[in-house]
């Protein structure tokens, strides 16, 4: 029974962060109809710039809660500015392309890694532990520090799910991605929307690395393991549906957790691969999606 | 009817094909070998572009070319021409029943199942302890008597199947395959197959990749399951679109230009990277018609109704 619980813990933890990386994938592919590959940057980004910073607070006197606090505010702001000149100079420019916008997505996906390489060199980084201690929930035990970064991504999640689901913004949010053509006809900016919705998406991957920053060893192509998994995620649940992305992650996450201690984990990876075949051979559009 | 630019082209083979000839030195028969397969490798992933789709598993397929044929010159000490041929035959094959299920999905869908699935056979082959699992395969070597004539060789079958591929895209197949990424379901009203169509697609470009895994085997000698990354199909695709994608000159254009460039900016992992990254991006951004469309614009006697423009 124990190892049922553990398993499902386990799960839950893993789940929570693909969830928040899904999402942001499938706002972008909602609203601007682009297949962002370099949405795993965005991801690293966030982590390694928390990485480089609360060492160099803490070398400069801060304690250690405050040198987190400071670098995961620096960190999303890093990413958000990155997101920002992104999307004017390239993206924009693609919506609604896919290919094109998919093939430009891959260069710079492929221009930032190299980049991170470089900048902050190959060496994997571990921080600090934040919070110290475990709790057992039902038999099941976890590190208090993984159950802060889930409650945490969770609340997020269920943010971003209820802002969409009925604030103003999320209301437009919605329209543009189900027809922004009839979006436009009543009156709802566009061009204004399918920035925020990117911007969004950029946040909730940089909110994704940021969690994770304190609890796992971080290199240079931290992301591209969580872009992969993201995207199967969102291919079972349908792209651009939201209630899919969140379906998808989860299944990802207890197949990852359930395969990975009853096999391996590239066994794990094969039967994701499988699940996806035969999601798409019954369902060409994913769980979730129309069409 | 031979036209100007018929004629250029032509005699561009025939200098390939005699400079590989009287190539000298180790450095310069591989880089032969390494340009006219990528040359290879990038019409045979535009050809699948033809019905709109980005057909990731390219990668995989080059793969499953390059072990079965490694397996045929070193298990089975098969001849090499049989090698070769059951490299393609196997990507072939292994692709029609793949496409057949996964193409039933497009576009997006299409992409990422080609993605996953270029990088769940890379994660079998490291499992697959008779193909060397992870260290990989060694002592694929091309038969002694043709070790002399291998770039050559190598040069000249890129050459046919750029011509066959090229035949096929000017052929009422290749019509149906354009009208397709056209527009599938007006293809569909007046009666074509076009599920069958994209599979038959896929199949033949994937036949032309097992050529190019197997020629890759056996002028590496070595290979491992991590020379089949989807990096693979992200740099073909940077050839693609530097080359540009409206004739399949485009492909072997910019496959020969950055493959060379290449050579410059060679060395660590990093460099290729940012290299080939940066290649994509300023491909699509400043050149949206590749080098090709480039070429052109500055020779008018080039133009001529670019055949799959969008």
């Amino acid at each position: 029974m124990d190892i049922y619980v553990q398993l499902l813990v386990n799960s839950l933890q893993i789940g929570a962060v693909y969830v928040l990386f899904s999402l942001g994938l499938t706002l972008i592919f909602g609203v601007m109809r682009i297949v962002n590959f370099a949405h795993g940057e965005f991801f690293s980004l966030a982590a390694l710039l928390i990485a480089v910073a609360v060492p160099w607070l803490v070398d400069f006197g801060a304690p250690l809660p405050l040198a987190y606090g400071l670098a995961f505010v620096g960190g999303l702001c890093g990413v958000m500015i990155l997101g920002r000149i992104l999307y004017e100079f390239a993206f924009r420019r693609f919506q609604r392309d896919m290919i094109g916008s998919f093939v430009l997505s891959v260069g710079l996906a492929l221009l930032m890694q190299g980049l991170f390489i470089e900048i902050f060199t190959g060496a994997s980084r571990k921080l600090p532990t934040l919070i110290d201690g475990t709790v057992r929930i039902l038999g099941g035990a976890l590190t208090t520090q993984r159950l802060v970064l889930c409650v945490i991504a969770l609340l997020v999640a269920v943010a971003m799910y209820w802002a969409i689901a009925s604030t103003r913004l999320g209301k437009a949010l919605r329209a543009v991605s189900e027809d922004h053509e009839a979006a436009m006809l009543q009156g709802i900016p566009y061009r204004r929307i399918a920035m925020t919705g990117f911007l969004l998406g950029t946040l909730l991957a940089a909110v994704a690395g940021a969690l994770l920053a304190p609890v796992v060893v971080i290199g240079p192509v931290i992301g591209s393991a969580y872009l992969i998994k993201g995207f199967i995620a969102v291919v079972i649940g349908g792209l651009g549906s939201i209630p899919g992305a969140i379906i998808g992650s989860i299944l990802i996450a207890v197949i990852e957790s359930v395969g990975g201690y009853y096999f391996d984990p590239s066994l794990a990876t094969i039967a994701m691969f499988v699940i996806v075949m035969v999601v798409l051979l019954v369902r060409p559009a994913g769980i979730m999606g129309n069409g | 009817m031979v036209s100007r630019s018929q004629a250029v082209v032509a005699a561009a083979g025939v200098c390939a094909l005699a400079g590989s000839f009287f190539s000298k030195g180790d450095f310069a028969s591989s880089l032969i070998i390494w340009v006219a397969v990528n040359v290879l490798m990038t019409a045979s992933f535009r050809f699948v572009l033809l019905i709109g789709e980005l057909n990731f598993a390219m990668a995989g397929f080059v793969g499953i070319g390059a072990y079965a044929a490694g397996m045929a010159t070193t298990m089975y000490k098969l001849p090499f021409a049989l090698s070769l041929l059951l490299g393609a035959a196997a990507a072939g094959l292994i692709s029609l029943v793949v496409g057949f299920v996964t193409l039933r999905a497009k576009g997006p869908y299409f992409l990422l199942i080609s993605f996953a699935f270029t990088e769940v056979l890379r994660l079998i082959y490291t499992r697959m302890d008779v193909i060397g699992g992870n260290s990989g395969m060694i002592g694929i070597f091309p038969p002694a008597y043709l070790a002399r004539f291998y770039p050559t060789l190598v040069v000249f079958i890129t050459i046919v199947f750029l011509f066959v591929l090229y035949r096929l895209e000017r052929s009422a197949f290749g019509k149906i395959l354009v009208a397709i990424r056209n527009n599938d379901e007006l293809v569909q009203t007046v009666g074509i197959d076009v599920h069958m169509t994209k599979v038959w697609c896929l199949g033949i470009a994937s036949f032309v990749t097992g050529v190019c895994g197997a020629l890759l085997a056996h002028a590496n000698n070595v290979i491992s399951p991590g020379d089949f990354s989807f990096l693979v199909a992200v740099y073909t695709l940077a050839y693609l679109k530097v080359g540009g994608e409206s004739h399949i000159l485009g492909a072997v254009l910019g496959a020969i230009v950055l493959t060379l460039l290449a050579q410059y900016a060679l060395g660590f992992g990093a460099y290729e990277h940012i290299f080939y990254g940066a290649a994509i991006v300023i491909g699509v951004l400043v050149l949206p018609d590749g080098l090709y469309g480039l070429l052109q614009r500055m020779l008018p006697g080039l133009r001529r109704p670019a055949s799959p423009g969008n």
